[in-house]
């Protein structure tokens, strides 16, 4: 046997859900839910999470990425016991404590210290191991004044840090959190981070489900990305938060090498939206050129670029666009609005706008959006197209022969330096 | 050796395997698990019964109130208006000793019946053993019945019936309507949980019941005829059992109440066995 505390094979969930027609189907469809042989196996069920397996050992911190409806709270539900698998299999070992939500069972009736000993009840705490940590849970959520109080009285703030200070002393060998850093003001977050940082510590396991992908690589272990109740990557935390951002902005990045011989127009008529829904085509083309007007993908630091966006109009008479750059992370690095530094005169029909770059800043492979929209109050996108195209821009010589390397940024910036004639008075001794 | 009654959150050097997968199989009753978390439970009628009373001007009082309220309409409607017989009896005690454990069947069956679906909140969210809630239910029902108890034997007493041993037996009598409550109310709450429809089906059906019970009137007016089928009402036997004990009025066990008490133990067994099945799908239908 070896140190694997937590085991999941194939694992999934599948959920029965009769299509609905009026009348006598509306009846059949309640029946059918309840009884499933009247189900259509293939119509009438919707599988929540599938096939998923992964092996956690001890002290490993795994945290979950998806999409909402992704799976990913239904994978913690079932490995807390709250609803069964339909397939699959996990086997635990050593005592799983889960935290789905903040304050589950708190009662608004109920004073603060009432609802300290119902919630640690509720998480498996016992009388006495509550009673012990009673001071520090206060102290913790900072209500000392206001714990013979009511609950419904509490400022939401005040709310959310004693729910989460009851929760956060759970002590099991696993722990399941779901979502629950993202509760509170800067400062209790800060604060749940730093606790949640020393439980890491304690060589606990923990499944974490997350949206904010900054805690999850400087907290997780290892990562794990579902899309459509299907696990879709799996290695370190890190690598999973670039997969999960690139999943959730559509980016893909390409390298200058396989840019340089890609045109530089793109047709964007066929090109996919936001959920694959463009309700209002207008973007036809996009279209990359050097300042001479030589179409490329392949760019250099320091140098201009050409942005050639193609439109169909129909009748809108102000309209805005508007280029995103997107690293390879999906994080946008650039954002270029044509109401910037300049007005567009009022379009109509078919043509072209051009957005000039006079000289690049920045440097790395990067995958643009395109957005058009109604530049009036209110401001409103009418036709986007993520990852309408990719370039590369190389530093190249743009700092002389020296570079840049990973911890550096990736904005270029130049400078110059020389020796100081005069020193400075502020700093000169007496 | 594992230690005994370990406190569950400690980490134990001797780890436990558990095997999360499908339920194909007829699982137990849950009622192990159910020991195991007796804290929780505990905790959990407390949170009942704090909450049902907290809020409120008079607080603690309505426990007392309520049922003196009801006695005091009752009494003037059936009694004075339209003078049921209560065969000689007074009619405040003869009455109210019938809506003692009718009230407690009553208010256990909506509790229990109700106890999943008042909980998805806490279901959806935590694992514990759900049998806690019906338990909990039940558990807030029979802390408001022992007043409601305490108050019919008070008021015998201004009525002239001294305490006496019979007396002592009343407790065990509300063990009939608790079972048949949970018998009934064990199937209703998976029910209710996906179709809320029975829920009203429940109160007309408890409506129907109060006046097929001889609660209000002496069973002396039910035609022979129809006598078999009267009596296999199990608060029949209850109510007969707190009338004999509380005014020393005769009564005979007739053999439709071995037939209506194995019908509740039989539909008690089915509704535990229904329950431990069917309530992991509770979460799954919202």
């Amino acid at each position: 046997m070896s140190d694997v505390v937590l085991s999941v094979r194939g694992i999934g969930k599948c959920y029965r859900l009769p299509r609905r027609e009026g009348g006598a189907g509306q009846l059949l469809a309640h029946f059918k839910e309840f009884l499933g042989v009247l189900a259509d196996p293939e119509q009438d069920s919707f599988w929540a999470l599938k096939d998923v397996s992964f092996d956690l050992k001890h002290g490993d911190i795994l945290g979950i990425l998806g999409k909402n409806g992704s799976g990913k709270s239904t994978l913690l539900k079932i490995l807390s016991r709250v609803t069964t698998p339909t397939a699959g299999r996990a086997v635990v070992r050593g005592e799983i404590g889960s935290l789905l939500e903040v304050g589950t069972g708190f009662h608004p009736d109920l004073t603060g210290r009432q609802n300290v000993f119902l919630n640690g009840a509720l998480l498996g705490m016992s009388k006495q191991e509550i009673r012990r940590k009673f001071d520090e849970i206060v102290d913790f959520a900072g209500v000392e004044q206001f714990i013979d109080m009511p609950v419904k009285r509490y400022s939401s703030g005040m709310y959310v840090r004693l729910a989460y200070a009851v929760a956060s002393l759970l002590n099991t060998d696993i722990l399941i959190l779901d979502e629950v850093l993202a509760v509170g003001d800067a400062e209790f977050r800060k604060k749940s981070l730093d606790n949640m940082e020393r439980v890491a510590k304690e060589g606990r396991t923990i499944l974490f489900v997350s949206h904010n992908s900054a805690a999850v690589t400087s907290l997780c272990t290892k990562g794990l990305v579902l899309s459509h109740g299907k696990d879709v990557f799996q290695g370190s935390a890190r690598d999973a938060v670039t997969h999960y951002l690139r999943l959730i902005q559509r980016v893909q990045t390409v390298s200058a090498d396989q840019l340089s011989e890609a045109p530089g127009l793109v047709d964007l008529q066929r090109a996919v939206g936001f959920d694959g829904h463009r309700p209002r085509p207008t973007l036809t083309s996009v279209e990359t050129c050097r300042m001479d007007g030589t179409p490329t993908r392949v760019f250099h630091t320091g140098e201009g670029m050409r942005i050639r966006i193609g439109y169909d109009l129909g009748r809108d008479p102000t309209p805005y666009f508007c280029v995103f750059f997107l690293d390879e992370r999906g994080e946008r690095v650039m954002t270029l609005y044509s109401y910037h530094n300049s007005e567009l005169p009022q379009l109509r029909g078919r043509g072209v706008v051009d957005c000039v770059i006079p000289e690049l800043r920045v440097f790395g492979e990067f995958s643009l959006m395109i957005d058009y929209g109604r530049n009036a109050a209110p401001r409103e996108s009418i036709d986007c197209v993520p990852d309408a195209t990719q370039v590369a821009i190389e530093l190249g010589d743009y700092f002389g022969h020296a570079g840049l390397v990973a911890n550096q940024g990736y904005v270029a910036q130049r400078s110059n330096w020389s020796v100081a004639v005069e020193p400075m008075k502020q700093v000169s001794r007496a | 050796m594992t230690s005994y009654a370990a406190p569950l959150t400690t980490i134990s050097p001797v780890t436990q395997e558990r095997v999360i997968e499908p339920g194909h199989a007829w699982q137990d009753l849950g009622l192990r698990a159910a020991w195991r978390h007796r804290e929780l439970l505990r905790v959990l009628v407390w949170r009942n019964i704090s909450v049902r009373y907290r809020q409120m001007a008079l607080g603690m009082l309505w426990i007392v109130l309520e049922p003196l309220a009801l006695i005091g309409m009752l009494f003037v409607i059936f009694g004075m208006v339209l003078r049921l017989s209560s065969e000689g009896y007074p009619y405040p005690i003869f009455m109210f000793a019938g809506l003692v454990p009718f009230t407690f069947f009553n208010k256990a069956v909506i509790g229990i019946s109700d106890s999943l679906r008042e909980n998805m909140g806490l279901i959806s969210k935590i694992y514990f053993p759900r049998i806690l809630l019906p338990l909990s239910a039940a558990a807030r029902d029979m802390f408001d019945i022992i007043v409601w108890l305490a108050l019919l034997v008070a008021l015998a007493w201004y009525f002239g019936m001294t305490p006496n041993v019979r007396m002592l037996l009343l407790p065990a009598f509300l063990l009939l309507p608790l079972l048949t409550a949970a018998a009934v109310g064990l199937w209703l709450s998976v029910l209710i949980v996906r179709f809320r429809d029975v829920r009203h089906l429940l109160t007309i059906a408890i409506q129907l019941l109060m006046y097929g019970s001889p609660i209000l009137y002496s069973p002396s007016v039910v035609p022979p005829k129809l006598m078999t089928l009267y009596q296999l009402n199990p608060l029949y036997w209850a109510i007969e059992a707190f009338r004999w004990a509380l005014l020393g009025r005769p009564m005979a066990i007739a053999p439709e109440f071995f037939v209506s008490l194995g019908t509740v133990v039989v539909l008690l067994i089915g509704g535990l066995i229904v329950f431990a099945r069917y309530e992991r799908f509770a979460v799954d239908v919202q």
